[in-house]
Order: structure tokens, then sequence, then C-alpha cells
């Protein structure tokens, strides 16, 4: 069974017990990882055309003509996306915890409310955050080539995250700090990494397996001045939206 | 004036769009806005309803500056290019913009619409269902939902079939007897000239005329003559009293009139004279050849007015 394991060297000596929760922290980790992934891929097919097809179409001639402001337009349009995107998180969260609570996995019958609140709300901010991108990305471009720009801004995070921790393990400034630079432009894998530290926690064997199966970088734990720069980066990109969205033409 | 504007200027680089627009339109009436496919009609209107941003100029719309949003309260606009929510019913889509209106008695707008573009009992269908007709009718009910003092149609007609225009032509009708001014962008010239009291012709980014329907139209009768043995004495005395008499191409004659009483006299000179009269025809002048006159190719010119006519001795 060990064999399955990407890295069976680390499960090498366990003890029944031991295996057992170090298993249990994979499929828990595994769980909210791919979700998040599919959160994150699902937000940006939902947000890459929300302006730019609209206007393309001119679908949205019709709507501005109407006694109502671009702002009112541009943040009408994000805070349906985040309901939307909210709710099928909420759902998958919910999922997640159901299934390892019907299954007994000790990651999550071991929860307190504090834990699952505070994950829960990690979790939904990591679409937010992409939809503050997106939506400026759908102000400023037509829908595939923003949806291309936004997984790929995505996937860099998360190469962030694994050369941030390549340069603690090779004690590399330099390759941490291009591991920082990373996050700083896709800071979607600090929060995804920030939520798991909340949810799962204990989890360092397993983090590092992840880590060596390439699913994500586990360096240090973000501090809160990244959580300010997050805040700044999503309502930066949203007043960039309003604004260039503001002085556009609809031709 | 319901809309006014100043030397109203639209570049994109360095191509220019609008040309310094001027604009005068008095409430209550039906304003003709005409001129060839990409001479800057619709870049104007956008402008107008606050969808473009102007290069240069400005101007006012319901008393308020362009792209003021409570101007938008009093004013519809159905675009060229109409597309709506196709997955949205045609009660849906009233409602959706009845809320975009802040419309009060929204459930009485949204009847009185429904019959006055013909769609009563189909708004229950999607609109991605509808055909591109019926289309044009939603988009139009969208428009006349905030009961409009001040409505753009682009092209409004452009989908309908006979009835569907006749229609159209009849609600612009009431909605100027009502007070509404209709902002009006068509290339149905007969259209155009059934219902504006107004027209502007715009070339090139450039308005290149201005005049009422009836300084346009119904103050120039052309007459086409088809006659032989015109003397010379005949040809001085009619081209002493109408100096626009002179032969035309194909051997007949052609002379503008104001009035159609006056043709009883000419054709008393005519015969009088020793002419052989074989057809005196009166051609009020069309809007169609008024545009292509001012817009249109000078080969043109003369359309409208010179019929060959079969069987005439040459």
């Amino acid at each position: 069974m060990v064999n399955y394991f990407p890295n069976s060297s680390i499960t090498h000596g366990m003890t029944e017990d031991q295996f057992r929760l170090f298993a249990i922290q994979m499929v828990s980790k595994m769980g909210f990882q791919f979700s998040a992934m599919l959160i994150a891929l699902l937000t940006i097919m939902l947000g890459s055309g929300t302006i730019s097809t609209e206007m393309e179409t001119g679908l949205i001639q019709g709507v501005l003509s109407r006694p109502i402001r671009r702002y009112e337009y541009v943040l009408g349009k994000f805070f349906g996306l985040v309901l939307i995107a909210c709710a099928y998180a909420t759902i998958l969260f919910v999922l997640i915890l159901v299934i390892g609570a019907v299954f007994g996995l000790s990651t999550f019958t071991s929860l307190n409310f504090s834990q699952i609140f505070m994950g829960w709300i990690l979790y939904l901010l990591l679409p937010i955050a992409i939809l503050c991108l997106t939506v400026f990305g759908s102000v400023s471009m037509k829908a595939v080539p923003n949806g291309i720009l936004m997984i790929f801004i995505y996937i860099l995070g998360n190469v962030g995250g694994m050369v941030e921790m390549i340069g603690q393990f090779l004690n590399r400034n330099s390759i941490i700090g291009t591991g920082i630079f990373i996050s700083l432009i896709s800071p979607f894998q600090t929060i995804y990494n920030t939520m798991e530290r909340v949810i799962v926690p204990n989890s360092q064997i397993a983090g590092n397996v992840m880590s060596g199966a390439s699913m994500s970088g586990s360096g240090e734990p973000a501090s809160v001045w990244m959580f300010v720069y997050i805040g700044l980066y999503m309502v930066g990109f949203l007043f960039l939206a309003i604004h260039r969205f503001s002085k556009k033409d609809i031709s | 004036m319901i809309i006014e504007t100043v030397d109203l200027t639209k570049k994109y680089g360095n191509k220019i769009a609008c040309d310094r627009i001027n604009l005068d339109v008095e409430e209550g009436q039906v304003y003709g806005f005409l001129g060839r496919n990409g001479a800057g009609k619709s870049t104007c209107i956008k402008m107008l309803t606050g969808l473009v941003f102007p290069t240069s100029g400005s101007g006012t719309i319901l008393g308020k500056p362009l792209g003021d949003v409570s101007a938008r309260e009093r004013m519809g606009y159905l675009p060229e290019l109409f597309r709506y929510q196709e997955w949205m019913t045609g009660l849906d889509l009233l409602n959706f913009h009845a809320q975009l209106i802040k419309l009060k008695n929204k459930n009485d707008q949204i009847k009185r619409v429904l019959k006055l573009v013909g769609l009563e009992g189909q708004e229950k269908f999607k609109v991605g269902s509808y055909s591109k007709g019926m289309q044009q009718r939603i988009g139009l009910a969208c428009s006349l939902l905030p009961n409009p003092q001040l409505l753009f149609l682009d092209e409004p007609t452009s989908a309908l079939d006979p009835i569907g225009r006749k229609d159209v032509r009849d609600i612009i009708v009431a909605l100027r007897n009502e007070g509404t001014t209709v902002f009006l962008n068509s290339h149905l010239l007969s259209e155009v000239e059934a219902v504006c009291d107004n027209v502007t012709f715009i070339h090139k980014g450039k308005v290149v005329k201005s005049a009422p329907m009836k300084d346009l139209l119904m103050d120039k009768i052309t007459l086409t003559i088809f006659a032989k043995e015109i003397s010379n004495e005949l040809f001085a005395k009619l081209k002493n009293q109408y100096p626009s008499f002179q032969e035309l191409s194909d051997g007949s004659w052609s002379l503008t009139i104001k009035s159609y009483d006056e043709i009883p006299m000419i054709s008393q000179n005519l015969i009088s004279g020793g002419a052989a009269l074989y057809e005196l025809t009166p051609h009020r002048e069309t809007l169609e050849s008024v545009f292509l006159n001012i817009v249109g190719d000078s080969k043109n010119e003369e359309s409208g007015f010179v019929h060959q006519r079969e069987g005439f001795p040459s």
C-alpha cells in the first residue's frame, strides 16, 4: 500500500497508526487542493468574459443606456460572480467536510468551529481574489486571451510557492526572493496555503509529500502583511477595472 | 432644445468618426439622422446616449450634459445591433429593464409596451426563441418602457417585414403626437420621409445639410416634358418664365415648378407655341433623390427625375 504514495521513503518505518494519520492528512489535503483548483478554474471561466463578451455582442448597450453608472455595472457584475463562486465554493467545502466526517477522518472530526469558519473564509477568499483580477482582465481584453492569461497567472502562483520552497531548501535568498516576487504577482497560492494550514494543521509530513508531488509549495506561513498586500491587490484591481471601464467607449 | 451639441467630435486614432457635429433638436418632433454606412451616425447617437465619450466638443440632452445618468431616466434607446439576454423570457427582459430604470408601475407599463409593439401573448417565450423581427420588437418595447421624453431609434425596422415597419411608423407618429421627441436613424428613406419633421444629413463624419422635411421636399416639383417641335421662340419664352427649363440627354425637357397649379398654364403655352406634346409628368422630389444629391455620387444626382420613355420619337 505504501508504494501508492509518491515518495515511499517518507512512509518507511511508520507504525500502522502513524501511517493512518499520514494517509488521512494526504486525503484531506488533496481534497482541498483539487477542489480549490477546480474553483479557481471555474471562477476564471465565469469571469474571463463577463464584461468583454457583453461588449462584443452589443448586449451591454441596452444596459448602459439605462440610468446606471459604469462603476455600478462593474460592481454588479463582480458581486454577482462573487455570489456564484462563493456558493459553489461553499458547497464543495461542506461536501469535503461531510465526506471526511462520514468516513471518520480525524483531520475533520478534530476541527473546532473557529478552524472551520476561518478555513471557509480563506477558501472563499481564493475565488474572490481571482475574480478581482479576472474582472479587470475582462475590461481590458477579450474572453479567450483573458482566460488564458488568468490560468497562466494562477499556475504561476503555484510555481512561486515551489520556487520559494526550493530556495528555503537550498538556503538561497535570491531564489526565495524570486518565489516571493512571483507570489506578489499571483498571491492565490498563498491564500490556499494559509487555508490549508488552518484546516489541516500538523500535517508537515503530508505537506512535504504534496510538495514533492509538485502540487504546491509549502514555504513559511504568510505574514499579516502579505494579507494586507492581498487586500490591496484585490481592491486595487477592482478599482483599476472600474477606472478603465469608466473611460471605455462602448462602440 | 432637447438635444444640443456644439462641435461634437470623435476620433479613433487618426480616423475621425464625427467631425464638429452641431445639432439643435426641438422637443416633440421626429428628427431624422441620415447618412451612408460608416458616415458616423451610430457613433454620434452613442455619444448622445453616453456610450461613447467625445474627443472634443460638448452637448446637452434633456438639459443635462452628455453622459449624465439622470438624463437617461427619461430616455429610451434601441441600438442598431440589438442583442438581449437570450435566456430570459420577454417578460423577464422587460422586468429586468424596469428594475434598471427603477420603474414604479412596472406591470402596467410592461403590459402597455407589449401591446404597443404587438408582442402580447408572446412575452412568456424566451428571447432566444424569438425571430429577428420579434427581437427588434422586444427591443423597441424595452426602449419605450420608461415612457421616454426622448427616444433614440437606431435602425428600428431593419429586421421587420413591411407590416412591422408600418407598425413602427405608427408608433413613432403616435409618440410624436404624445409629445415624445424621436431621434431616428434609418436607411429606409421612405420611412424617414413619412414620419420625420426635420432631417440632418451626415457625410464622412460631418453634417452636410440640416433642414425641415417640408423645405427639402414640398417646395420643389420637377416637371418632365416629352415634346417635339419646340421652337426657339417658345424655348426662350419658357426659359424666361422658368430659368430651370432645359433639355435632357434623352431628348425630353425638364423644369422646376413650385405648385401643381402651374401645370395647365405650361401645357397651354406648349400647345399654343406649336409644340407636339406627348407627355407631361410632375415628380415631387423624394427624400431618396435629395439624399443621393447630398451624400451620393454625382452621377446619381438626377436619379429619380429622368426616366427613359419608351416609344418617344427621336
